[in-house]
């Protein structure tokens, strides 16, 4: 079955560092490459989140110099070489940080959208 | 980590980082397989999916921080891909562009050599020379002992000051071998600590003492280093040893290093020896001896301030100086001077000379840039296509620039070579060009200094020249280049407009080059044609170098002099032969005279010691009286002959120069009075320009031991000669009479009286030469530059031409069409060039002869050179609208 066109409009634009977020999150839970990492993030955002390569290998390779990850060549399950990327302690910790950050700016934004009590 | 490992390793990282998008790419398609496309499909719906692999690779690259490098080694094999692909146009490019650097490289080491020259000394900026300057003249005279002593006591700017003299005469050192000519110097106890350079062999004058006592040790002597190589081959145990100069003991006691010269520039080996001052040093007047006074300055004094205390301190001495019948002695020591020594080395007029040449070098510099500019810019409009598809691949404003620069500084980098191999054989070929009297160094070694400056300005030239274009090229829209049919190439009435203005603008600064070319050509023409006042053909002078203290007691005139003279005589193919002890605009040597007037003022006067046979060679106009001839020997009636300048001055009657014939003169010895006899008519001695000085000459034959003039006359003398012969058959066999009378005198240089006159146009003949080669260059880029502009538009509006001629146009009108775009431009540079050459001529001014700064005649001329040249250029391209066929030119698209 031949897959719909993918909509343009549902392309949302994401800044660097939520990309380097989301990417450190998916990794967190097993290490992946570069095609897994996007499988991944359209799957459990359910098809929202459809990230560009144009976008995912300058910030995998960014991660990378930043010692939050780190690469090494691998064969995926279909026998496919592949270049496999994994989560550093660095890089645990940095998500740690970036969480905390994004939950904080969340619940700023929550309670400026949240509607004013009538009274 | 190394260069090397770093490159290797970038390399392996590019192959992996395109392993693993391969790697994406192949399980994405894997996946649609999977998903039931067919192999086809999915391999081009995943690559659309994918995106531009070049591109994500470049931007992922961009990451690891060393994009810059590997983009610029891309642009620059880019470069000379394109280069290789279209030579021509490289070919002129660079071509051009090593015209202007050449020129600019070469006045550059010019200057150098002669105003940056380091000196052999410690500090060499903080050295001066102090003088005292005439306020009659506001030239200097030498500084008299109680001068120099005051100095020492009273001021405050200088942490040294130290003094010398050269020694009278010519000085000879009796070498191992031979006798070498030597220039002595008398130097003051410091003055080679002040200058801050100490012997190679044994110690300096610090230990003598200093002031009017001799040493006690007895004459001692510092040897240059030629000097010592020279007579004495070395010898290291030259220390201590006991040596000859004219005849008389000195004991050596050191040699400087190589290379170092006090006074600069030392036309001979060089000797020192130690200042003493004598009885004349104890007063004041007119006959005392000066001193050249070179000084350093104490830490945190400038010449400026030195300057300022120098005049202050020298205005309140001279004030003191004694009245009576000194009074005008005062005037002569008016004032103070303070310069940097470096300064003094070197003509003001030459440096002028050669300031301003550099200027018409970067003149020319910057023509070559424009027209080097224009050039780019035609092409930067062809490629417009080239540079939109780079645009819509991705790349940036600054890397499309950085294309552009890259090209330029490729260029410019094979210009400047170029360019300095041209300027290294013109600095060569041109040293026989320049003459002695300058003393313009132009042996050909690169310092630093002239390499850093070949640097930047190839740097310059490549922003200059590519500047422009690359912003050009930044700016322009990428779709409605990347438009089928639409203006793949070409350009718009704005960048045509532009390139006309460069146009115009080259022109403009030929015109002022070829207007300053030819100011110079005429002042030279003007000078050639100055009557002199005497023959100059034909004539061959030997400069003689006399061993006066082989003499002493006899009298040279009988013993050396005439025995020689009858002995060139008797050569074959000699018309005539005579001393006489300065050519005229020679500059060997000359004598000066100061006359006390009845007044009490007094006034100067050159001497010149002649044989009477010196008429016959130089034919002296006379205005009065006669010659000196052979009746006029020691025994007869003392006599002088004066020239119109003296005669108007101390004539008695101040109407009628003649009048002075018959005066009595001065004393040529105890109780013998010259008479006047004869006035000549003025001719030019010292330079072509400067009109004569008073002058007063003794026949040879009269001057005997017991005279006052016997001694300075007898110092030096040049022997001329008319001759039918060729100098190359003559000059040996008058070496060899030389040789014979005396051995030193074999030294004798030799020159004719043709190469006098054209050596005393000094820098006028040399910047004329090259303002030819400067203006000749900028005429070709000029009007080269024209052409090609004329050539590209007729191209580009070959269509519009077709559809002009096919409506009925007559090929007169298309010449003309094209013809009058020449026209315009050539007008337009003409106009502005006329400002610039008008302000050019100012500078000028100094340096002409006989031609004002803002002659019609030769502006005229350059602008109608310009023009016709122009326009026969715009024929060409002209000729070729006019030919247009209509339908081959509406077909072709």
């Amino acid at each position: 079955m031949t897959r719909a066109p993918e909509p343009y409009r549902n392309r949302i634009e994401l800044l660097q560092g939520t990309l380097d977020m989301l990417i450190l999150q998916t990794l967190e839970r097993r290490p992946q490459h570069g095609y897994g990492i996007i499988q991944t993030l359209r799957a459990r955002s359910a098809e929202i989140l459809q990230v560009e390569t144009g976008s995912l290998y300058p910030a995998l390779h960014r991660l990378e110099r930043q010692g939050w990850v780190d690469s090494a060549w691998g064969q995926t399950e279909q026998n496919q070489r592949a270049k496999f990327y994994r989560i550093t302690a660095n890089g645990g910790r940095q998500l740690a940080l970036s969480r905390s950050k994004w939950d904080t700016m969340v619940t700023a934004i929550a309670s400026i959208l949240r509607p004013i009590p009538e009274n | 980590m190394s260069l090397w490992t770093r490159m290797m390793r970038h390399e392996a990282r590019k192959e992996d980082l395109q392993d693993e998008l391969q790697s994406h790419l192949h399980m994405a398609i894997a996946d649609r397989i999977a998903q039931g496309e067919s192999p086809a499909e999915a391999r081009a719906a995943a690559q659309r999916e994918f995106g531009n692999v070049p591109l994500i690779e470049d931007v992922t690259r961009s990451t690891w921080g060393w994009l810059g490098f590997e983009t610029v080694v891309q642009d620059v094999r880019y470069a000379a891909r394109q280069m290789r692909r279209s030579p021509g146009f490289a070919m002129s490019v660079i071509g051009i562009l090593a015209l202007g650097i050449g020129a600019a490289a070469a006045m550059f080491t010019v200057v150098d050599h002669v105003l940056l020259r380091p000196l052999p000394f410690r500090d060499s900026d903080r050295l001066v020379k102090v003088e005292e300057i005439s306020a009659k003249t506001g030239r200097d005279s030498g500084v008299p002992w109680l001068d120099l002593e005051e100095w020492l006591a009273q001021s405050r700017s200088f942490a040294q000051i130290a003094s010398y003299r050269g020694l009278r005469g010519r000085s000879f050192l009796e070498g191992k071998s031979a006798s070498l000519q030597v220039q002595g110097t008398a130097v003051s106890t410091n003055l080679f600590s002040t200058l801050g350079v100490r012997p190679i062999l044994g110690r300096d004058f610090i230990e003598e003492p200093t002031g009017f006592t001799a040493g006690k040790n007895g004459p001692v002597v510092v040897l240059s280093h030629a000097a010592w190589r020279d007579a004495y081959e070395s010898d290291p145990a030259i220390v201590g040893k006991s040596v000859r100069i004219n005849n008389d003991s000195y004991t050596v006691i050191g040699v400087m290093p190589p290379g170092f010269a006090i006074p600069e520039p030392a036309l001979s080996p060089e000797v020192w020896i130690p200042l003493t001052l004598g009885h004349e040093d104890k007063e004041r007047n007119y006959m005392s001896p000066g001193l050249d006074v070179i000084a350093r300055l104490r830490n945190g004094a400038s010449v400026e301030s030195a300057n300022a205390e120098m005049k202050t301190l020298q205005e309140q001495i001279a004030a003191s100086y004694p009245g009576g019948d000194l009074v005008e002695l005062h005037l002569e020591h008016a004032t103070a001077r303070v310069q940097s020594y470096a300064d003094t080395l070197v003509e003001t007029d030459l440096r002028k000379a050669l300031l301003a040449l550099l200027a018409a070098s970067g003149v020319l510099w910057l023509i070559a840039s424009v027209n080097v500019t224009n050039l780019l810019l035609a092409r930067g409009a062809a490629r417009k296509r080239e540079i939109a598809m780079r645009g819509a691949l991705g790349a940036g404003k600054g890397r499309i620039a950085q294309q552009f620069l890259v090209e330029g500084l490729l260029l410019s980098g094979m210009a400047a070579v170029l360019g300095t191999a041209l300027a290294l054989v013109a600095v060569r070929v041109s040293r026989s060009a320049v003459p002695e009297n300058l003393h313009v160094d132009l042996s050909v070694h690169l310092n630093l200094i002239i390499l850093g400056a070949l640097c930047g300005l190839t740097l310059l030239t490549a922003l200059v020249s590519s500047a422009w274009p690359a912003w050009l090229a930044v700016r322009s829209p990428i779709e409605p280049a990347l438009r089928q049919g639409g203006l793949q190439a070409g350009s718009g009435r704005g960048q045509n407009r532009t390139r006309s203005v460069l146009v115009a603008a080259e022109v403009a600064m030929s015109l002022t080059l070829l207007v300053a070319c030819g100011l110079l050509l005429r002042t030279i023409y003007t000078l050639r044609h100055v009557p002199l006042g005497y023959r100059t053909d034909h004539i061959l002078i030997a400069h003689l170098t006399l061993p006066a203290y082989r003499y002493q007691g006899q009298n040279m005139v009988v013993n050396l002099y005439q025995p020689l003279l009858e002995r060139v005589d008797k050569l074959h193919g000699v018309q005539a032969a005579g001393y006489i002890s300065q050519v005229p605009l020679g500059r060997s040597f000359n004598i000066t005279l100061t006359l006390l007037n009845k007044d009490g003022t007094n006034s100067k006067a050159m001497l010149k010691p002649v044989s009477p046979s010196i008429q016959r060679i130089f034919g002296f106009k006379m205005l009065a009286g006669r010659f000196f001839n052979d009746g006029d020997t020691a025994t007869s009636q003392p006599v002088v002959v004066v020239n119109r300048a003296f005669a108007e001055l101390h004539s008695p009657d101040k109407h009628n120069p003649a009048a002075i014939v018959g005066s009595r003169f001065m004393n040529i010895r105890k109780n013998a009075t010259t008479t006047v006899i004869g006035v000549l008519d003025d001719e030019r001695q010292s330079t072509i320009e400067t009109p004569s000085e008073p002058e007063v000459e003794f026949s040879l034959p009269q001057l005997t031991l017991g005279s006052g003039f016997y001694q300075p006359s007898t110092v030096a003398m040049d022997l001329a000669v008319r001759t039918d012969r060729a100098p190359d058959a003559m000059i040996p066999e008058i070496r060899d009479l030389l040789r014979q009378a005396s051995p030193e005198m074999a030294n004798a240089t030799f020159t004719t009286m043709d190469q006098v006159v054209e050596d005393s146009y000094g820098s006028q003949r040399l910047a004329a030469h090259l303002l030819e080669v400067f203006g000749g260059a900028a005429l070709l880029i000029a009007v080269g530059g024209l052409y090609g502009l004329l050539a590209w538009v007729v191209t580009q509006r070959t269509r519009e031409m077709g559809v002009r001629v096919a409506l009925g146009a007559g090929r007169a009108s298309l010449l003309w069409l094209v013809l009058q775009q020449a026209g315009w431009m050539l007008l337009a540079g003409i106009a502005v060039g006329t400002g610039l050459a008008l302000a050019a001529g100012r500078l000028l001014r100094g340096y002409l002869f006989g031609v004002s700064a803002h002659d019609a005649w030769t502006m005229a001329g350059a602008a109608a050179l310009l023009f016709v040249s122009g326009m026969l250029a715009a024929y060409l391209p002209a000729r070729r609208a006019a030919a247009v066929d209509p339908m081959v030119a509406l077909r072709a698209e």
